[in-house]
């Protein structure tokens, strides 16, 4: 109960950043000109052309890696954040089993650097799976027609 | 006197407003349509059960809670909500059947029935004892228990870190080599042409970048 | 003071909603945040019975510490394994692939 009252500025801290975001929100919605909902103002700006489908493109799913090292570095940060602010951080024994532990999360992080080119396509391959595709979608094409 | 009896009402009032927020948001992070919502409801549970565990006097805790859950998973599932963009249609649950929804209540409600009854009727404890150590000493002791007596369980949490990662590394490998020679396995799960169509997607998405040395390769 | 009984209530509530989200939903996302929500759940018990204890010990916090690094990395694999799938059956929904093979074997 204690601890709760010590935190209680964070809470307040924590509705005061909600509700400057929220009365941000509801500020632009009522100043917003409502004629705009339905127009064609608010489809995408093509150069002129009329935008077809969505605008999601397919992403490289190698880009995934970086969250998964931020995890694992957040993790590391935690535990090492616990020993930094107790006494037990100088005793000999604790800070060989710091290196190692630190060790280990580093190997994992160079070795998921390391293999990130190859878990991409680079030029070449992608080159050549840009043509194959493209026949392919041309064949089809033609079959279909004919 | 007074203020005792000030301080546990207030402290019953603060539980159920706590309790209250973190059950409605858990509600609408599972329920809401759009996905998006879902996951940032979820990054804001995950942050409000933090408040719990400093109700549970646990401060170290509630902070790993907020770095790890809001600042970690929640970015990981609005990452994976990125990269798939057939996630983010909202079509998907009218699909659901009254039947899997009576399994899946006749299974929450079982498994809500047989903790009740040992967490109602199980005589636990009361009360925590009053001679905890102060918070300073929280921290000491709660390192000195962990890297001290049981230091070679934080090293089992780096072997396991460092196999999330090796894994990751190892699926996404496998992912683009089967890009390069897709599947050719038994037809019927729908997806050849579609997965020829996101591989040309993805290639076009390079395109720009290799638009010279296309130029320079008909040449 | 709170009862012990209280916070196991809130704690099991959760895990229910967690267990009817990943049986019900059908959409990939949707049931990692089950098994999140069910985590956190279990999470939230087992502070409180390293609270309420007549002897005073860290053991309770410092497994709590483990579980949250284990689930983290879990998390992180189940994502992967959900981009394999995507990448796999080109959609994701849960039921579509068992059922468009069942459509197709007519």
């Amino acid at each position: 109960m204690r601890l709760f009252i010590d935190f209680v500025p964070v809470l307040v801290w924590a509705l005061l950043a909600i509700a400057l975001v929220v009365i941000m929100l509801l500020a632009s919605w009522v100043l917003r000109p409502h004629i705009l909902q339905n127009s064609d103002k608010t489809s995408s700006y093509e150069c002129g052309e009329e935008p077809v489908g969505t605008a999601s493109v397919a992403f490289p799913y190698s880009y995934f890696l970086y969250t998964v090292l931020f995890v694992i570095v957040d993790v590391m940060g935690a535990f090492l954040w616990l020993l930094a602010v107790s006494p037990l951080r100088i005793s000999e024994a604790v800070v060989w089993q710091t290196f190692v532990f630190v060790v280990f999360i580093v190997l994992g992080i160079a070795f998921a650097l390391h293999m990130l080119p190859q878990t991409l396509l680079d030029g070449k391959e992608t080159l050549r799976l840009y043509r194959e595709s493209k026949a392919a979608r041309e064949q089809h094409d033609s079959g279909v027609q004919v | 006197m007074l203020m005792q009896g000030f301080e546990a009402l207030f402290e019953q009032v603060e539980f159920i407003v706590i309790a209250a927020v973190v059950l409605l948001l858990a509600y609408l992070a599972l329920e809401h349509r759009e996905i998006v919502y879902s996951v940032f409801f979820f990054g804001f549970m995950a942050a409000t059960v933090a408040g719990f565990y400093l109700l549970l006097e646990a401060p170290f805790i509630a902070g790993m809670q907020i770095a790890v859950y809001t600042g970690g998973i929640s970015a990981l599932i609005i990452f994976g909500v990125l990269l798939l963009p057939r996630a983010q249609g909202s079509s998907l649950e009218v699909l659901q059947t009254p039947r899997m929804r009576r399994i899946g209540m006749v299974l929450s409600a079982t498994v809500m029935t047989l903790s009740a009854v040992l967490a109602l009727i199980f005589p636990w404890y009361e009360s925590f004892p009053a001679d905890r150590p102060a918070i300073a000493q929280d921290l000491a002791g709660l390192a000195a228990w962990l890297w001290g007596e049981h230091g070679i369980y934080v090293q089992l949490v780096a072997l396991m870190m460092l196999t999330a990662v090796i894994g990751s590394v190892a699926i996404l490998k496998m992912e683009k080599t089967e890009k390069l020679r897709p599947l050719k396995d038994r037809p019927g799960l729908g997806s050849r042409d579609e997965k020829k169509n996101e591989g040309t997607s993805e290639t076009e998405a390079h395109d720009d970048e290799h638009q010279d040395a296309k130029e320079a390769g008909t040449q | 003071m709170i009862p012990l009984s209280w916070y196991l209530v809130v704690a099991f509530v959760m895990i229910g909603l967690g267990a009817y989200g990943m049986v019900t939903k059908r959409n990939l996302i949707r049931i990692v945040i089950g098994a999140e929500i069910m985590g956190n759940g279990v999470n939230i018990a087992l502070v409180a019975f390293s609270l309420y204890n007549p002897v005073f010990s860290f053991t309770g916090q410092g497994l709590i510490i483990l579980v949250i690094s284990v689930t983290a990395a879990h998390t992180a694999l189940a994502l992967v394994l959900m981009l394999m799938y995507q990448t796999r059956y080109s959609t994701v929904d849960l039921g579509e692939p068992i059922t468009v093979e069942a459509r197709k074997s007519d």
